[in-house]
C-alpha cells in the first residue's frame, strides 16, 4: 500500500477569468477507516495565494507550518507579499531539499499575481512529491482521486469562466471526482480567489 | 558464480498468459436508442501495436458488444458469442433478444471462472420492448443493466464525468422539475465525443480513432444522426432496428 | 410378409426392404392402446384433456397423472406407456430450465418440443460393444401445449421423433372418433370456455365409463397465469355445465 494513499484526500485548482479556484475534500482516513470529516487540505498563504496539499496527513500539517514560517521570513526580509510564482519555487525547493527522503505530499497552488499594469492574473501550479513543478494553464489536480478529477475536469472546464461559473465547475469536478474514490470525499471546501475578495464555501456531499 | 554450477541452483520460470492492451469503451442508453463506443488504439506497455483495432462489434441488428482488456481474449470471446448467436438462430428460428444475450454472456464468462477471459464487456442495444439498454459485465460474469457505463484504461476518467452528465449526480434540479432519465441522441453523441477527447488528452493508452455504434429502435427516425460526418449504416435490413457507425479521428500522440 | 417381418422387426436401427422401421411402427401402435387425450388451441389459450381409466374402485384416481407441467408457460398431456413419458418430460423440464438459466427467457414451445423429439430419436444410438442408452423407442405420444411470443400453440409428438403443430388433436384409443369430432366442432375464434367444453364433450363421446370429475383431467395454458391443471372444483363446474 502506497504511503501517498495512507490518509487519502484530493485537491484541485482551476483558472478562471481574472480569478482562480482551489479546493479539497474533507476526509481524513487511516487506510479504509474514516477518522475525520473536517480535514481541510487547502491553506491561505497570502491574501491572494492558497496552497493545497494531498498525501500523508502528518506531512501536510508539517509542511503547512514550514511554509508559513518561510513565507513569513520572506515577507519580513522582502517587506512585501510573496508572488505566486516565487511561492511555487519556494515549494519546489523545499520539497527538493528532501530529494532522497521526501515529504509524502503533492502540492497544488492557486493564486493571483499583479502585472506591471496593476491588474491581477490567475496563476496555478502543482508539483510532485519532490518538487517538480507543473505550470498548467487550465487546471491542476492531486491526490487519491487525481485520475477521476483529470477526467471530469477535462470534460467540464472551459477558458475564461467568471468566478461564479468557475465555482460551479470546480465544485462539480471535485464532488463527482471524489464520489468515485473511496479514499476521498465526505464533503469539500472551495476557495474562489478574486482581486478584491476570497469567497470560501463548504460543500456537503455524499457521506459514504 | 561458476557457470558450470548454474544447474545446481533452483530456478523459477513463469508464463503469464495475460496482457493488458489498453483502450477504453463506453455505452449510453437512450429511450429508443443505444450508443456504444470505443477507441481503436491497441497498445502493449508503452508500445502502440496498431492504431486501428476495433473493440466494438455488431452482434445482431439490435445488439452491439464492446470488449476491453486483453485483446486476444476479447476477440476470441466475441467470436464465441457470435457462434452461440448463430446456433441459437438455428435452434429457435429468431435472433437472440438483448436480455438473453446479456445472460448468455454471463454464463459464458462464468464458465471460465477459474481461467477467465481477461475482458470487461459492455453490451448495448435495443430490448424487446423497444427501449435502449446497456449491460455491463466484469470478467467473470457479474452483470447489471444500466443507463451508462465506461470501462477500460480511462474508466476512472470517464465514469465520474458520465455520473455528472448522465445521472446528474451532485446536481439539483430546478424547483418543480426533475432530471431527465434519458438524454436525446445529439446530446449523448456529444458527451461520448467529449469523453473520448478528454480521455485521449490525459491517458496515453487512449487515442488514434473513435468508433461510435448507434442502434436505433424499430421505427425510430434518424433525427440526431443526419448530417453526421463519417456516418455509415451497417444494419442488415431497413424495416427493423437499425445500426449505424460513426468513425472519427482522435489525437495520435 | 410374415417372414420379412420376423427378420426386420427386431432391431431398432435396421430398415426393412420396404423402408420401414417396424419397432417404431409398433411403438406408434402402442399409443392406440392408451387412454384418449385431447388438445384444443384457441386464441385465448390451449386446453388439454385426458381420460383417466380407473380400472378398480380401489384405485385412487388422483394418483393417475397424465398431464404434467414442463415450465410455467407450457405443459403436456400423454397417451401410451406413461412411464416413458416421465423420461421425456424430465428431459423437457431440464431443457426449459437450462434455457431460462442461459438466456433469461422462456423457451419457445417449438424448441421444447424439438428437444423432446431429439430425445425420442436416441433409441438408435447404440455404439458397438457399449451398453445402449435406450433399448427401444418410447411408447408414448405427447400433446405439448404452451404460450410463447408466437401465441398459444399445440404440438403433437410421436415415437418416431416427428412433431407437428395442431389446432386440435386427439391421441390414444378413442382418437379416431375424437379427431373427427374435433374437426367438426373446432373453429378459429373459439373461446377458452368453448374449448374446455368441447374437450370434455369429445372425451365423453369416446369414453366407456360415464364422464365425471374423477375420471377426466383438464389443464390449460393461458396468457398471464400460464400452465395450470384444473382442480376438481373447477372441473366439476365444467362437467355440470356440459
Amino acid at each position: 500500500m502506497s504511503i501517498m494513499e495512507y490518509n487519502g484526500g484530493s485537491v484541485i485548482a482551476m483558472v478562471g477569468k481574472g480569478c482562480v479556484a482551489i479546493g479539497s475534500d474533507l476526509r481524513l482516513g487511516n487506510q479504509a477507516l474514516t477518522v475525520a470529516t473536517n480535514f481541510e487540505k487547502v491553506f491561505p498563504v497570502t491574501d491572494r495565494i492558497y496552497l493545497g496539499m494531498s498525501g500523508l496527513a502528518t506531512d501536510v500539517a508539517t509542511l503547512r507550518e514550514q511554509f508559513r514560517f518561510r513565507v513569513n521570513m520572506y515577507q519580513i526580509k522582502e517587506e512585501r507579499d510573496i508572488e505566486p510564482e516565487a511561492f511555487a519555487h519556494l515549494v519546489s525547493s523545499t520539497l527538493y531539499e528532501r530529494r532522497f527522503g521526501p515529504y509524502f505530499i503533492e502540492p497544488v497552488i492557486g493564486g493571483l499575481w499583479k502585472t506591471q499594469g496593476g491588474e491581477y492574473k490567475p496563476y496555478i501550479a502543482a508539483a510532485d512529491l519532490i518538487g517538480c513543478l507543473n505550470f498548467a494553464k487550465d487546471f491542476v489536480v492531486a491526490g487519491t482521486a487525481s485520475e477521476k478529477l483529470f477526467g471530469v475536469a477535462e470534460g467540464l472546464w472551459e477558458p475564461d469562466l467568471e468566478p461564479e461559473d468557475l465555482f460551479e465547475t470546480i465544485s462539480q469536478t471535485l464532488m463527482n471526482g471524489v464520489d468515485r474514490d473511496a479514499y476521498s470525499g465526505w464533503g469539500a471546501i472551495i476557495h474562489i480567489v478574486t482581486p478584491d475578495k476570497v469567497v470560501t464555501r463548504t460543500l456537503k456531499g455524499r457521506m459514504d | 558464480m561458476n557457470p558450470m554450477n548454474t544447474a545446481a541452483q533452483p530456478q523459477q520460470r513463469q508464463f503469464n498468459p495475460y496482457t493488458e492492451n489498453g483502450g477504453t469503451i463506453l455505452a449510453i442508453a437512450g429511450v429508443d436508442f443505444s450508443v456504444i463506443a470505443g477507441d481503436t488504439r491497441q497498445s502493449e506497455g508503452y508500445n502502440i501495436q496498431t492504431r486501428y483495432a476495433p473493440k466494438v462489434f455488431r452482434l445482431t441488428d439490435r445488439a452491439v458488444l464492446a470488449v476491453n482488456g486483453f485483446a486476444a481474449d476479447g476477440n476470441m470471446f466475441v467470436k464465441k458469442v457470435k457462434q452461440r448467436l448463430e446456433w441459437y438462430r438455428h435452434a429457435h428460428a429468431k435472433d437472440m433478444p438483448l436480455h438473453a444475450i446479456a445472460r448468455l454472456i454471463q454464463t459464458m464468462l462464468y464458465g471460465r471462472r477459474f481461467f477467465p477471459y481477461y475482458v470487461y464487456n459492455i453490451l448495448g442495444g435495443i430490448e424487446d420492448d423497444g427501449s435502449g439498454a446497456v449491460y455491463s459485465f466484469d470478467p467473470v460474469g457479474s452483470y447489471e443493466r444500466e443507463t451508462c457505463r465506461a470501462a477500460g484504461a480511462a474508466q476512472s476518467l470517464v465514469q465520474p464525468f458520465l455520473d455528472n452528465q448522465i445521472y446528474f449526480k451532485n446536481q439539483q434540479p430546478a424547483p418543480g422539475t426533475a432530471h431527465p432519465a434519458h438524454l436525446p441522441l445529439p446530446h449523448v453523441l456529444s458527451l461520448v465525443i467529449d469523453s473520448f477527447t478528454g480521455a485521449t488528452e490525459r491517458h496515453i493508452e487512449v487515442g488514434d480513432g473513435l468508433e461510435i455504434y448507434v442502434v436505433l429502435a424499430k421505427g425510430r427516425d434518424l433525427s440526431g444522426l443526419e448530417g453526421f460526418a463519417g456516418l455509415q449504416e451497417v444494419s442488415s435490413r431497413s424495416d427493423g432496428e437499425r445500426i449505424f457507425v460513426i468513425r472519427r479521428e482522435l489525437k495520435k500522440d | 410378409m410374415f417372414l420379412t417381418r420376423s427378420e426386420y422387426d427386431r432391431g431398432v436401427n435396421t430398415f426393412s426392404p420396404e423402408g420401414r422401421l417396424f419397432q417404431v411402427e409398433y411403438a406408434i401402435e402402442a399409443i392406440k392402446l392408451g387412454s384418449t387425450t385431447v388438445g384444443v388451441r384457441t386464441p385465448e389459450g390451449v386446453v388439454l384433456g385426458v381420460e383417466k381409466r380407473v380400472q378398480s374402485p380401489l384405485l385412487e384416481s388422483s394418483s393417475i397423472e397424465k398431464i404434467m407441467e414442463i415450465d410455467t408457460h407450457l405443459g403436456c398431456a400423454m397417451s401410451g406407456l406413461t412411464a416413458d413419458a416421465r423420461t421425456m418430460i424430465d428431459h423437457a423440464r431440464v431443457t426449459a430450465q437450462n434455457h431460462a438459466f442461459t438466456y433469461n427467457e422462456r423457451i419457445k414451445i417449438e424448441s421444447a418440443t424439438q428437444a423432446v423429439c431429439d430425445l425420442a430419436l436416441r433409441f438408435g444410438e447404440s455404439v458397438h460393444d457399449e451398453e445402449a442408452m435406450m433399448s427401444r423407442p418410447f411408447g408414448v405420444a405427447l400433446l405439448i401445449a404452451g404460450i410463447d411470443e408466437l401465441g398459444p400453440q399445440l404440438f403433437h409428438t410421436d415415437p418416431s421423433g416427428t412433431f407437428m403443430k395442431y389446432e386440435a388433436k386427439a391421441i390414444g384409443s378413442g382418437s379416431e372418433a375424437a379427431q373427427s369430432e374435433l374437426q367438426d366442432k373446432w373453429h378459429k375464434q373459439m373461446t377458452l370456455r368453448e374449448a374446455q367444453v368441447l374437450t370434455l364433450r369429445v372425451l365423453k363421446q369416446v369414453m366407456e365409463e360415464k364422464l365425471d370429475h374423477h375420471n377426466v383431467q383438464l389443464a390449460q395454458v393461458v396468457p398471464g397465469k400460464g400452465f395450470e391443471i384444473l382442480d376438481e372444483v373447477k372441473l366439476k363446474e365444467l362437467v355440470d355445465e356440459m
